[in-house]
């Protein structure tokens, strides 16, 4: 096995960190989230190490649960995203035809909606809630994961060992499942961690516009939002959910560039 | 006849609805094979002779022309033809599924027919020259001589009546192109199954053929027995191939 | 003066040896053709000449000479230039080769720099197509994007052009076009090249001298004529022999038993010694100097004896 390069374990660190505070908070360490401690709109000090917010409830909890629900969504999403993107990236890279213009023409409609657009729209028929912010992420990220799980799978089906199970006679499941998925599973995990990231900034964005996670529950979203009132006065409440939100979307994205080196052979790769 | 082209055409069409371009990749092509012969079928890429092989496999369907297998036209369904013609193809990177055990891959045709795969797997790869200890193996650990003897083995288990060789060894260096040739033609004394061997180097055909068929252009335009393309082929276009060499 | 001279060069990677001491020479417009299975090192001289190995290659000893300059010796500027001023190369995978984001046309503009004429040095491989220009390298057949490839290099009308297996990703029909176009601009601008290829008698079709490795070193070297004609090592004689072209109707080759050897130190003897029909004792230990054989230069401690008995292939066959 090839070694890890420096960059990769960093982001993987960081990754790591990230997740031990958000199960930190299910065990309520750093605090209550929802308990008063103090003044309001302290500076970090002793007792509340990244300040207090406009109701004096401790910012460590907060930002340590909002890590949580927001990874948590994410990672959910990208789960759904990919079930369905290698489902019908599969098929549609193996049986090409109709089938595949079909699915094709479909991402590209939900392609061309900016991001943003399209999870309000979403939030909008189904209304604003975490179930708005997790069908969100879904439908962003799912188009471009389907076109280059298609991508991938229409190479693999023109290999070799693929025409020589068919012509044993193997049957479309057992084609599918045993040769091109297994050799499509690069794509979809690397392509996986970039979705995650985006889901995570779609998340933010969702519950910065107040459509995605409601408060009192607190997501990265919801902590930058509220946090946004009192940028001038207590930056700090900005500050911390701020940096982590970032710090997570950059370790997710390195940790899938190692991945991509790892995983992918270059002709699946896309060229952005 | 294990198999028989007759008449075979088959057309591709490309292009926009208006202005579809109609490419004829076989033009009346009729071959034959009879039990236990080689027929090798050399010519250029774009002669036709990808096409023709895909025909023989029954994974393309002519747009014209039949096709039949031991006798009866080919099946509707493939799959009932399933174990009893095999392939082995050109790209010796690709011609295994690197996320399967070697193994595996050899007992394949096998298990795809529901039959128990028991001790043919390492009898097969003893067979075509490789220990017993290859089964546990990746395809990445081999070279590509030895993954195309894998591909033998696996196109063997089944004993099938038929095998289509499609650029088997071309991409193999040279010392090793004989090694597996030699193998091909011992496995076919000990098994009897017929060959169509495909190729575009006169060379390798003109050494395991009994009879070669040349193509050009979608056309067959010579069929002799392999002595001819020792000496004297009659078409122009076979001469220069001989030249070529 | 040759243009290039490779002395007795090493190169390490992290577990195995590439080289073991191969030495080579190739004249001012002299076309050499590189001959060796997979795994003899043939690629690895051929980066070598540019000084364009892997960072995990190592050179353990000897010297790589272009036009007089000691390649691993020079600083890396030094190196750049030289590269620039007397060396283009041509790969196996064409499309690899240039750069995927860029369109055809502005990657050519960027080598030929200023007041390149883009059209008359795709026209010289046969592309004047502006369509071509247009493409990025993944839009183009394998053929046309090496031919690419070949205008780049030749561009600059450099002095030596290596050539690593430009044909063997492309389809056969293909091939002898592209090396026409090698071999027709070589010959008018006066380019050396170093062919690297797995394939004698095409190599001997085209080139004036052959050099033939096996485990890392060059083990003969002559006129393509002679080399493939009137083989002197076993070794040649047995790749020579072993193309399935060679036999005659219902003769059977016997390829040389074994597989080629993979070094992890310096062979201590000749390293075709365990597959060699004529190996004596001193073979497994000795390591064989180049010796003389009418134009030959031959590794191999039983050479003169060899060549005398006429025919080492008949043994082989």
């Amino acid at each position: 096995m090839k070694k890890l390069d420096r960059l990769t374990v960093g982001g993987l660190a960081c990754l790591a960190v990230l997740v031990v505070f958000a199960l930190g908070s299910l065990v309520g360490a750093g605090g209550d989230p929802d308990a008063i401690v103090g003044p309001r709109l302290q500076p970090p000090g002793p007792g509340w190490w990244l300040g207090t917010d406009n109701l004096g409830r401790s910012v460590l909890p907060r930002v340590m649960e909002g890590v949580g629900t927001t990874l948590l969504l994410s990672s959910v999403a990208v789960l759904v995203t990919a079930a369905v993107s290698a489902t019908f990236g599969i098929v549609a890279g193996y049986r090409g035809g109709y089938l595949n213009e079909l699915v094709m023409r479909l991402v590209e409609v939900l392609y061309s909606f900016p991001a943003i657009v399209l999870a309000i729209l979403v939030a909008a028929v189904l209304g604003p809630g975490q179930t708005a912010a997790l069908a969100s992420i879904v439908l962003v990220t799912i188009p471009l994961m389907t076109r280059l799980v298609r991508a991938a799978a229409v190479a693999v089906s023109q290999r070799d060992y693929v025409t020589s199970a068919v012509i044993s006679g193997a049957r479309l499941p057992r084609v599918l499942g045993r040769h091109v998925l297994p050799n499509v599973a690069g794509t979809i995990a690397v392509q996986g961690t970039y979705a995650l990231s985006v889901g995570i900034a779609v998340e933010g964005g969702l519950s910065f516009l107040g459509f995605g996670v409601q408060p009192p529950q607190a997501s990265l979203g919801v902590l930058i939002q509220q946090g946004g009132t009192y940028m001038i006065a207590a930056p700090w409440l900005i500050l911390g959910p701020g940096v982590v939100l970032v710090a997570a979307i950059l370790a997710i994205n390195v940790v899938g560039d190692g991945l991509r080196d790892r995983l992918e052979p270059r002709e699946t790769r896309s060229l952005t | 006849m294990i198999l028989e082209l007759d008449g075979v055409t088959v057309t591709f069409t490309a292009g926009p609805p208006l202005r579809r371009i109609h490419l004829n990749a076989m033009k009346h092509v009729s071959l034959a094979v009879a039990e236990g012969e080689t027929l090798g079928l050399v010519g250029e890429s774009g002669s036709g002779k990808t096409t023709t092989s895909r025909v023989a496999l029954g994974l393309q369907r002519p747009t014209s022309g039949t096709v039949r297998f031991d006798g009866r036209p080919f099946p509707k369904r493939r799959r009932e033809l399933a174990g009893r013609m095999q392939a082995v193809l050109q790209h010796p990177h690709w011609s295994l599924n690197p996320r399967m055990r070697v193994g595996q891959s050899v007992a394949e045709p096998l298990t795809v027919l529901g039959r128990p795969a028991g001790d043919a797997v390492t009898e097969m790869l003893e067979h075509v020259g490789l220990e017993a200890s290859f089964a546990g193996r990746y395809p990445h650990e081999l070279s590509g001589g030895q993954r195309q003897r894998v591909s033998i083995a696996r196109a063997l288990v089944t004993r099938p009546a038929f095998i289509v060789f499609d650029e088997a060894v071309s991409a193999l260096d040279v010392s090793v192109q004989v090694q597996i040739l030699n193998l091909i033609k011992d496995l076919q004394a000990e098994y009897g199954f017929s060959a169509l061997f495909i190729s575009h180097d006169l060379g390798a055909v003109r050494y395991v053929a009994d009879r070669i068929a040349v193509m050009r252009s979608g056309e067959v335009v010579e069929t002799a027995d392999t002595e001819t393309f020792y000496t004297a082929p009659a078409h122009e276009y076979s001469k220069q191939l001989l030249e070529a060499l | 003066m040759s243009l290039l001279a490779v002395r007795n060069l090493v190169i390490d990677y992290a577990e195995t040896r590439a080289l073991d001491g191969a030495d080579l020479d190739l004249a001012r417009g002299e076309t050499l053709g590189l001959v060796g299975e997979s795994g003899s090192g043939k690629s690895t001289l051929g980066s070598a000449v540019g000084r364009l190995l892997p960072t995990t290659a190592r050179r353990t000893e000897g010297e790589v000479l272009v036009a007089g300059e000691p390649v691993f010796d020079l600083p890396a500027r030094e190196v750049r230039k030289l590269r620039k001023k007397h060396l283009g190369f041509v790969f196996q995978d064409p499309i690899a080769s240039l750069d995927p984001t860029m369109r055809v046309g502005n990657q050519l503009r960027l080598v030929l720099g200023r007041g390149g004429d883009v059209r008359f040095h795709l026209g010289r491989v046969k592309l004047d197509d502006p369509r071509v220009l247009r493409a990025y390298p993944h839009q183009l057949s394998g053929g046309m994007a090496q031919r690419v490839a070949i205008a780049m290099a030749m561009a600059t009308s450099p002095e030596l052009l290596v050539a690593d297996e430009p044909t063997a990703a492309l389809d056969t029909q293909v091939r002898e076009e592209v090396l026409n176009v090698v071999f027709s601009l070589a010959a008018d601008a006066g380019t050396s090249i170093l062919w690297l290829s797995h394939d004698l008698p095409a190599v001997a079709r085209r080139c004036d001298q052959v050099a033939v490795m096996y485990g890392g070193r060059v083990v003969e070297r002559g006129p393509a004529r002679e080399v493939l004609g009137r083989p002197v090592h076993p070794y040649t004689a047995a790749l020579a022999g072993s193309a399935p072209a060679a036999a005659g109707h219902g003769v059977r080759l016997e390829p040389v038993p074994g597989r080629p050897p993979v070094l992890t130190g310096p062979s201590p003897g000749c390293a075709f010694a365990p597959r060699c029909a004529f190996a004596e004792e001193r073979c497994d230990h000795e390591r064989p100097q180049p010796v003389l054989v009418r134009e030959q230069e031959v590794l191999c401690h039983r050479a003169a004896e060899l060549s005398e008995a006429e025919t080492p292939r008949e043994v082989t066959a």
